[in-house]
């Protein structure tokens, strides 16, 4: 009975993508898996060179949009660019319309895209970016309002993306610019087998964390006979530690749900820094360096995602990219090792009006987990396509079509188990899912563990949304990163850090204006006033 | 009837002639204009341009707003904040007493400053310029002595100015004197030289994007190739990165790897260039292979030598391949320079920010040129 | 014996402990240059799991190499787009080297040969219409309206205004100036340049980055030819000028020639620099006209510095040019600049 369903349901889809195809060059067969946990059962096949392409809305007869070209701009891959580039060809022999994926170095993208636009150079028609930089294109009316194509597209499946990347991040003032192709949040990973050996639990708090890393610290942890590290976390300045340090406040600054937002006083735009929790979260952070490698402050994420997968640390804070780093063998030799958890988070909690922090209970902290506020972090938001406003109509239509494509979950589901895509996911059928992840390497308890700690971390409410205001590059990148990092270094103390981020902060907003700072901060957390 | 043809033609032919001949002297009197407008014609078109629109950003503040974007007029507001506001310590750096040797080289610098003044406007050829250039030049270096003294003292940070004047004066002695020294090793005609000439060309080759990352791999105290060495001397748990000097150090060594071949190859033609005689007639003489290098060589290589010392200067002031790559300006910002400073204000689209520490270094460069020039070249040289 | 060693052999031959001495000198130097080269030669045929857990120096002994870089970088994803890259290096670098170096020449000769006064009064006029014609151009007005209206002010200017500054500038004002353009930090004129460029519709062309590359090194050339020229004697030139030879002539047939030891020095050095130039490429390229440079800082994404394929990215840059110098190493050697000019 089985087999006859199977059979019935590859048919049925050969024949609707020949119907689709039309003159095809090449008739695809394709056959690929996806598991439901669900009654539905729709089992198909993957095999992994030959490409996808299924559910996408048959259009019978002539492609609709034969004869268009897109250029998108996006980073230097493999990833994120490589799977648009893969996926490109299926699309144009579905569609007819031609994918040009161009490239630049990942640090020039922002300026890249800002300046196409503002210039009026418009050489690139849709661009895949993380939506922190979205607002400082939006506001200007560069990029296209895409609400009322997504609410008239049924193949998308919206509503199976997590409410958390649907509602805030792909949003800004209630309309949608963006398409999720990726979900970014931070999580803690940890040595299963070490910890398991030495009878820790995976870390809760930021208190359980350092313990841990005290613990491991200077041990030989692959067997190399070199002492390794208990924590690697990345403090490069001017790489990604600026969203590192947030992990650390955010926990004791945002407890009562995304719309609290924790940079800023959503009153008055006062930066959320002289406080007892921001020292707090400094000094935390400034431990992790005891038990890290000497150099810990010239790492970034790639090099302390190596260190990871090599087996030289027993904790480190990522995206979800260590998941699937760890299971290449390439890359790995952590393969069965590694496990996830949700960002840890404090027992105390800030009182924003008087800056002090006072014990979690459930006034202070709704949303807290066996009494601990945990508050993952969505640093940088996800790579999503956003459309430029200024291209042609046609083109737009291609484009959105294609990022659609792309967000689908039968393409979508797929691109996640691949590290090399670059894709974390987003979509609940993608966690929901775990045979995906076997097939892909991970073993069913490690992609329980993995898929686990996501579920956990996107069915948060008190999940933090990035910062987007306006030029926020200067808020987070220039000063917050600067000061930071002087800290760290042991040019200023805390205080002085303090200081500096709030003067900094302070003297950006006054001179963008208070009142549309102010206003832009409201519309991202969403909140309406 | 023939002979009218002829003249008819040999008329045409002499006023052709003629013209041609006009032409060609017209040209040969314009010739000095036809070298020298082209290149000066392609330079103008590429400089006002921007020099023009990135002195008008350093006085404005970029905003986006609806429809686009606005730049408003802000008066000095970003010199301002670099000199005096939020981002001195950033850009001068923190200032306090110098120390007691602190105070010891200030003094003498200034003294000597005023002595060679007071001898210039009391000399036969000075001149209202020449004084007022000679006064402003003896303030602005006292400043900028009292800058590093004080920044330098214990309990002082130095800015990204004064580590920008460290990385060009420190790199630019060394690559100068290595450079020297390696052109004066190699003239020697052993056999193989050849082909220590061209490796000793590799480095600079090399494009410096991929010469920062290269550095950064071998100054990896983890993964680098130096770790046995590291490890060896029993700092296998320290690392340079930490330490603002070490830090300063590493991004030195590696501006003095790869640009000492610019000057050795410039000193090396100068030296393979000199006149055989002079030096004979010199050993003949009696004299002594030191003697014959100062008196001799060293005078005929002075004018390559200080255009290429001005060149690499003015590249010199420019770093920010090396500090970027190898720690962004970390530790804290111990490694930044002007230039690094200006691009992480402007990736974050702070063109006016961006264009005042421009402007700041154009300044900062156009005044220690024209002193190197004023001082140094023209007396070495007559052009 | 020992006293054999250390004597000169002659006056101009070294000693035995002199040679050895340099030999180590030079070998040390060179050790010095070639070992990072040959960690990133070694870098391009390691695994990644080889990078990440410590130096490896010897392949085949310490680790197992392989080619999975190489055949990213030619063969696999990226050859598409090193190909492209490569090919408008290879196009835009000795383009505009040469370009550099027949106008640089012209210009150092003309400087070192003729004397310009130019009056401050013309050259204030010149550059006020100019900046008038830029910022029409820029407002939107097309370049042709533009360019000519500027002229016309410009004429005008100098007949009544320009006359009134009698002051006027000498050579080396010139050539101060023309090296001073180097002195601005790229970063602050590349939007400017970006917007320019825009404008005159060459942007993400092959030909705006020969242009812009020309204009960024003309200087350098200028500076360095200089030096030379004046070492010619002048009266080679004023024996072709009694003999009725045209300036174009005498700098063509006579004065270029005897500096072909410079002129080929220059050039490689031109080259160089436009060849491995970022910053300009990065912000005036698009999908058609990137460069190499961009290719190799591209490796270094979200993942971090992919370490081997930038390793390969940087030794195939480096090989033609390397060739280039081997090959124009004599020339070099004989003389940038300062020529022995012996009859």
């Amino acid at each position: 009975m089985k087999s006859k369903v199977w059979l019935l349901v590859t048919w049925l889809v050969v024949i609707a993508l020949l119907s689709a195809c039309g003159p095809a060059p090449t008739p695809q067969v394709i056959k690929e898996t996806v598991v439901v946990t669900k009654e539905v059962e729709r089992e198909v096949v993957v095999t992994k060179e030959v490409e996808v392409a299924v559910e996408v809305t048959p259009t019978p007869g002539p492609k609709p949009f034969e004869g268009i070209e897109v250029n998108i701009l996006t980073f230097t891959g493999p990833q994120i660019a490589e799977p648009l580039q893969r996926r490109g060809p299926d699309f144009t022999a579905l569609t007819g319309a031609k994918i040009n994926v161009i490239v630049v170095p990942f640090n020039e993208l922002y300026q890249k895209i800002l300046t196409d636009m503002a210039t009026g150079t418009n050489s690139f028609d849709a661009f895949v970016f993380a939506p922190q930089w979205m607002v400082d294109y939006i506001v200007p009316g560069y990029l296209e309002d895409l609400t009322d194509r997504v609410k008239a597209d049924k193949a998308i499946e919206w509503e199976d993306i997590a409410p958390f990347f649907r509602d805030f991040s792909a949003t800004y003032g209630g309309r949608i610019y963006t398409i999720p192709l990726d979900g970014d949040f931070h999580m803690a990973y940890y040595r299963t087998d070490l910890l398991e050996q030495a009878g820790f639990e995976p870390p809760k708090t930021w208190d359980d964390y350092l313990k841990i890393a005290a613990y491991f610290h200077g041990k030989d942890l692959n067997g190399d006979g070199d002492p390794d590290y208990g924590s690697c976390i990345s403090k490069k300045r001017g790489a990604q530690a600026y969203w590192f340090i947030t992990d650390f406040a955010a926990s004791m600054i945002q407890s009562k749900g995304t719309s609290q937002g924790t940079f800023f006083n959503t009153k008055n735009m006062e930066p959320l820094v002289m406080n007892e929790a921001f020292k707090r979260a400094l000094e935390l952070y400034k431990e992790t360096t005891k038990y890290g490698p000497p150099d810990e402050l010239n790492l970034d994420v790639g090099d302390t995602r190596s260190l990871f997968t090599s087996g030289r640390c027993a904790l480190s804070i990522d995206w979800g990219d260590i998941g699937t780093l760890a299971i290449d063998p390439e890359t790995s030799v952590v393969q069965d090792k590694t496990g996830a958890v949700i960002t840890p988070g404090s027992t105390e909690v800030l009182d924003w009006e008087t800056g002090k922090l006072v014990p979690c209970d459930e006034k202070t902290c709704p949303y807290a987990i066996d009494g601990v506020n945990h508050a993952p972090f969505a640093a940088y938001g996800g790579w999503s396509g956003g459309i430029n406003a200024a291209a042609d109509p046609k083109v737009k239509d291609a484009a959105y079509a294609f990022f659609s494509y792309m967000c689908q979950p039968a393409q979508s589901n797929v691109d996640v188990t691949i590290g090399k895509t670059g894709f974390n996911p987003y979509r609940i059928s993608q966690f929901l899912n775990r045979q995906l992840w076997v097939k892909a390497g991970m073993s069913p308890a490690a992609a329980s563990n993995y898929l686990g700690a996501i579920e956990a971390s996107l069915a948060s409410p008190n999940m933090v949304l990035d910062l987007r205001i306006p030029q926020n590059q200067r808020y987070q990148g220039v000063v917050l990163d600067t000061a930071v990092s002087q800290y760290m270094a042991g040019e200023i103390t805390a205080e002085q850090c303090m200081k500096q981020i709030y003067d900094g902060w302070e003297e950006i907003t006054e001179e963008l204006g208070r009142q549309s700072q102010l206003e832009a901060y409201l519309n991202t957390l969403g909140v309406q006033k | 009837m023939i002979a009218e043809h002829t003249s008819q033609e040999a008329r045409a032919f002499l006023v052709r002639k003629r013209l041609w001949q006009g032409f060609t002297s017209w040209a040969n009197r314009v010739a000095g204009n036809v070298f020298i407008w082209p290149t000066v014609l392609v330079v103008l078109f590429l400089s006002i341009f921007p020099l023009v629109i990135s002195l008008y950003l350093s006085l404005s503040h970029l905003k986006f707003v609806k429809g686009g974007f606005e730049i408003r007029f802000a008066g000095l507001a970003n010199y301002r904040k670099l000199l005096f506001g939020s981002e001195q310590e950033h850009f001068l750096g923190l200032i306090v007493n110098p120390s007691p040797t602190g105070w010891l080289v200030l003094l003498t610098v200034v003294a000597f400053l005023i002595w060679s003044l007071i001898g210039y406007l009391r000399s036969q050829h000075c001149s209202v310029g020449g004084a007022a250039g000679r006064i402003i030049a003896t303030l602005i270096v006292s400043l900028l002595t009292w800058l590093l003294v004080s920044t330098l003292s214990p309990g002082g940070r130095p800015g990204t100015v004064v580590v920008t004047i460290l990385y060009v004066f420190v790199g630019i002695a060394a690559q100068y004197l290595l450079g020297l020294g390696l052109a004066l090793l190699t003239t020697q005609r052993l056999p193989g030289s050849r082909f220590f000439r061209v490796v000793f060309l590799l480095p600079m080759m090399i494009t410096p994007v991929g010469v920062a990352y290269m550095f950064r791999m071998l100054t990896d105290t983890d993964k680098g190739p130096f770790r046995p060495i590291w490890q060896a001397l029993g700092l296998g748990l320290t690392s340079w990165v930490n330490d603002p000097w070490g830090a300063r150090a590493a991004v030195m060594i590696g501006d003095i790897w790869q640009w000492t071949p610019f000057m050795f190859i410039v000193l090396l033609a100068a030296l393979e260039s000199q006149s055989m005689e002079l030096i004979e007639a010199a050993l003949v003489d009696g004299a002594n292979r030191w003697q014959i290098f100062w008196h001799v060589t060293l005078p005929q290589i002075l004018p390559v030598s200080t255009t290429v010392i001005l060149i690499r200067m003015i590249e010199a002031f420019k770093i920010v391949d090396l500090p970027n790559v190898l720690t962004n300006g970390g530790p804290g910002t111990a490694t930044e320079s002007m230039t690094l400073q200006a691009f992480i204000t402007w990736r974050s689209l702070d063109l006016g920010g961006s264009a005042a520490i421009a402007y700041m270094l154009l300044f900062l460069v156009t005044f220690v040129g024209m002193a190197y020039v004023n001082l140094v070249r023209r007396r070495v040289t007559e052009v | 014996m020992i006293r054999y060693l250390f004597t000169r052999r002659s006056l101009t031959t070294p000693s035995y402990i002199e040679i050895a001495l340099t030999y180590l000198l030079l070998g040390l130097w060179a050790l010095v240059v070639l070992f990072p080269l040959y960690w990133v030669f070694t870098t391009s045929f390691k695994l990644p799991v080889d990078v990440n857990m410590g130096p490896f120096y010897l392949p085949g002994i310490d680790y197992k190499p392989s080619l999975h870089a190489w055949h990213y970088i030619l063969v696999g994803d990226l050859s598409r787009d090193t190909r492209r890259n490569f090919m408008n290096t290879v196009i835009v670098a000795p383009t505009s080297a040469s370009l550099a170096l027949l106008l640089g020449t012209a210009a150092a000769y003309g400087l070192t040969r003729f004397h310009y006064r130019p009056r401050l009064g013309a050259i204030l006029s010149f550059i006020v219409c100019m900046i008038i014609a830029i910022f029409a151009i820029t407002l939107g007005a097309p370049w042709q309206v533009a360019a000519g209206g500027a002229f016309i002010l410009f004429i005008v200017l100098l007949q009544t205004i320009g006359r009134r500054f009698k002051r006027s500038l000498e050579n080396r004002d010139i050539a101060f100036w023309l090296i001073s353009q180097r002195m601005l930090p790229p970063v602050a004129v590349v939007i400017p340049i970006y917007v320019l460029f825009q404008r005159l519709g060459l942007l993400d062309t092959r030909t705006a980055l020969i242009i812009t590359y020309l204009a960024v090194n003309l200087p350098i050339v200028v500076w360095l030819m200089r030096d030379y020229f004046s070492t010619i004697p002048l009266e080679l030139e004023e024996c072709a000028a009694i003999d009725g030879a045209s300036r174009y002539r005498t700098f063509w047939s006579i004065v270029l020639p005897l500096s072909k030891p410079g002129l080929v020095a220059t050039f490689l050095l031109v080259l160089v620099f436009s060849w491995n130039e970022y910053l300009l490429a990065l912000f005036l390229s698009g999908a058609r006209s990137q460069t190499l440079p961009l290719t190799v800082a591209a490796q270094n994404a979200t993942r971090g510095p992919q370490w081997w394929y930038m390793s390969v990215l940087i030794l195939i840059m480096i090989v033609p040019v390397i060739a280039m110098a081997i090959a124009l190493e004599r020339y070099i050697a004989r003389g940038l600049l300062i020529g022995a000019v012996k009859g």
